[in-house]
């Protein structure tokens, strides 16, 4: 049986298992980065999928003393262009080098955004029950927003009205709480 | 369309493109703007920052993490929102801590649990098939794995791959139904749940009528079964067939097709054409004697299923029994086999395949489209329910895939599922339209569970206001219940979901079971740990080996 032996039987092999404890410290920041260039979630994660597949197979190539995350995040914009060769409006989106000029603004802005969204989690708190219930349901429990108009008696549209309402009132807060004198 | 920045137009466009709903045309103006304005750029960022937090970080929801989120209650004005603390968070910090460790300690399953389903899927993509898994191992004897063939366990998923036994006896299910006993020194390859390749060794092929079609290949000969028993000798260049029950089907190389009847035996060397003579069960003692030990311990844990269903069906607190024996298939209804309740005569059957239950004899039902389901109405109230079902998940397609859930939203049902991250979940309405609670079990339904019978079973405890989640027989989640009795089911369905939002639901409201049940089992009490163990135990495949 040759070493290289794609095929695993043994759900513990070392390689897996390195690439595993790396890759779960870095998916977060892998996804968000992906979110930066197409943000809806599910097509973020899709993309994240097909990235973890593609460094899983060069996973070969990876040079340990190097830092996992930028190395995993330039697969990840390779996929992303991939991805939006067939989606039209996702492709219109990032047209024309704005891919990889929101990438590279996001990585300068990034010491900054740690700095503000540290107060997301206070912001959030904050929320009336009603709201953080229904970004509670959207975010973390992943319902359906159909389900999530259902539950709260509002149309569909105005579900999600709600919840761009609830990002920018949460965006607000943390802004100020970084920024107190401003306000 | 020609956005500018700031404007509410502009806000509607990030949003759009945060939901997914942008069109070209927003899109394409969008484009415009960030590339022109480097303001702009900053803000769409930071927003887009803001929403990929709140989608990648779940430990920002520590009170959801108990699973118990509240509905969303008609808003309060949103101006006003940032003066006043609630006075629910203020009050629930102190509480806060564990709630926060253990949000995160399921936030970490939760993600493992996602990237355990890419492993799959990785190796399908590598493999070419559609699920990763093709047989299991069934059992072994003295078995002695070749390197690279890696630690095998007794009951794991086989993907698609090389198995290299050395010496000993190991029994191969595949999920066709074929299985193969194999003798090292042996090495097999798993191709698909219907076909596999042995370069070099002997083994035995027992192929059931369902995996009529079972094709195994050597370096000589391509056999397809007809629905038989056959060794297979391969060594140095010679391969032997030997059929012992039915017939099957040959190719030497680039010879003619040649069927090969029952007692006979075929062997070809080199180019020669194939030798018949008399098949020679002598030389496959061994692997015989092992396929005949399972199948006796098989029909005896059926047996054994058997009296205690026959004993259970007499309870007055069974509500529904759902046991799949005796299906055929023209018939569309299920009797209900609950002998001392009779409030729900039978089910009806839509769609669904029969496929072969926990034992080969016993049937069961498999939900593949999105059409498949069994339906049925339980009338009354109900302080307390217990739910339990035999099932083999095939693959966690959907974002939330059934296995018990009422009819659309009405208050006081509930919806019993499979998330897709493996989490199990119940659903509880409350009385009050619009108020729920979700009580979700950590993940639970790991790669090694997909294509094996499990027994998942949920208890809803009105009276102490507690559900508990069990797998295979043991508690995995215990949780408070906030929302009072009477809980009422009414229409129903097992595998699937009618949501009662007209003739086509959204794609998003499509719940349907990929898989196979074997039994579904409702109890108007709420059982016990005990109770619920007992009820794994009499109905596991496999006695304890």
């Amino acid at each position: 049986m040759p070493a290289d032996s794609t095929h695993r039987f043994d759900d513990s092999s070392a390689a897996q298992q390195r690439f595993l404890s790396l890759f779960l410290r870095s998916e977060r920041e892998v996804f968000r980065y992906v979110a930066a260039l197409v943000p809806n979630m599910t097509d973020a994660e899709d993309i994240v999928q097909q990235t973890a597949m593609a460094l899983w197979e060069k996973f070969e190539a990876y040079d340990p003393a190097q830092p996992f995350t930028p190395w995993a995040c330039r697969f990840a914009l390779n996929k992303t262009r991939q991805w939006i060769e067939r989606r039209q409006r996702w492709q219109a989106l990032l047209d024309r080098g704005l891919a990889e000029e929101l990438a590279q603004r996001r990585q300068e802005l990034q010491p900054d955004f740690e700095l503000r969204l540290k107060r997301l989690e206070v912001c959030l708190r904050k929320l009336p029950h009603g709201q953080r219930s229904l970004v509670e349901g959207y975010y973390y429990e992943r319902a359906d927003v159909e389900e999530l108009a259902g539950r709260s008696g509002r149309t569909v549209a105005a579900t999600y009205k709600m919840l761009q309402r609830i990002r920018q009132s949460l965006q607000a807060c943390v802004e100020r709480r970084a920024n107190p004198e401003a306000v | 369309m020609t956005l500018i920045f700031p404007s509410s137009e502009f806000d509607d466009a990030v949003a759009a493109v945060c939901h997914g709903a942008a069109g070209e045309e927003q899109t394409r103006a969008l484009n415009e703007l960030l590339r022109s304005d480097a303001g702009a750029r900053d803000e769409y960022l930071l927003r887009v920052e803001v929403h990929a937090r709140l989608a990648s970080e779940p430990e920002l929801f520590p009170q959801a993490a108990d699973a118990a989120a509240p509905a969303g209650l008609p808003d309060a004005n949103p101006g006003e929102r940032r003066k006043t603390l609630h006075p629910k968070t203020r009050a629930s910090r102190l509480t806060r801590t564990p709630a926060r460790a253990l949000a995160y300690a399921a936030c970490l399953a939760l993600i493992a649990a996602g990237v355990w389903g890419w492993w799959s899927r990785m190796a399908a993509s590598r493999d070419g098939a559609t699920s990763a898994a093709v047989a299991m191992l069934a059992r072994v004897v003295d078995a002695q794995w070749g390197e690279g063939t890696g630690s095998l366990r007794v009951g794991g998923a086989l993907e698609p791959g090389r198995l290299r036994l050395e010496s000993g006896l190991a029994q191969v299910d595949f999920y066709s139904g074929a299985r193969v006993v194999m003798e090292g020194p042996t090495e097999l390859q798993l191709v698909s749940p219907t076909e596999a390749v042995c370069p070099a060794g002997r083994l035995l092929a027992e192929v059931p009528e369902p995996a009529r079609g079972f094709r195994l290949k050597t370096g000589q000969l391509d056999v397809v079964d007809l629905g038989t028993a056959f060794g297979i000798d391969a060594s140095d260049g010679r391969t032997e067939v030997d059929v012992f029950r039915g017939k099957v089907e040959f190719k030497a190389g680039t010879g003619a097709k040649q069927s090969l009847a029952e007692g006979l035996a075929a062997a070809v060397e080199g180019n020669a054409p194939p030798q018949f003579m008399e098949a020679n069960p002598a030389a496959f003692t061994s692997m015989m004697e092992l396929q005949k030990r399972s199948l006796a311990s098989e029909a005896i844990r059926y047996d054994e299923w058997r009296v205690s269903s026959a004993r259970l069906n007499q309870n007055a607190l069974l509500v529904v029994h759902l046991d799949l024996e005796n299906l055929n298939g023209s018939d569309w209804t299920v009797r209900n086999a609950s002998e001392k309740n009779r409030t729900v005569p039978d089910a009806t059957i839509v769609g669904c395949q029969r496929a072969e239950g926990r034992w080969p004899e016993k049937q069961a039902l498999e939900f593949q489209s999105v059409n498949d389901r069994v339906r049925l109405a339980v009338p009354g109230e109900f302080d307390s329910l217990t739910l339990l079902a035999w099932v083999r998940v095939k693959e966690l397609d959907r974002q939330l895939n059934s296995l018990f859930m009422c009819d659309g939203a009405e208050p006081g049902t509930i919806h019993w599922l499979i998330r897709n991250d493996g989490i199990l979940s119940l659903k509880v309405r409350g009385r009050d339209s619009g108020s729920s609670e979700i009580i979700a079990s950590p993940a639970v339904l790991t790669l090694d569970k997909i294509g094996m019978w499990t027994h998942l079973a949920v208890v809803i405890d009105g009276k102490n206001g507690k559900v508990v989640h069990y797998v295979n027989g043991n508690p995995v989640a215990r949780r408070a219940l906030k929302l009072r009795p009477p809980f009422r089911l009414g229409s129903a369905e097992l595998g699937n979901w009618n949501p009662q939002t007209g003739p086509n639901p959204a794609p998003s409201l499509t719940r349907n079971l990929s898989g196979s049940l074997d039994e579904f089992e409702l109890f108007s009490v709420a059982l016990s740990d005990a109770e619920v163990h007992k009820l794994y135990t009499e109905g596991k495949p496999e006695s304890d080996m």
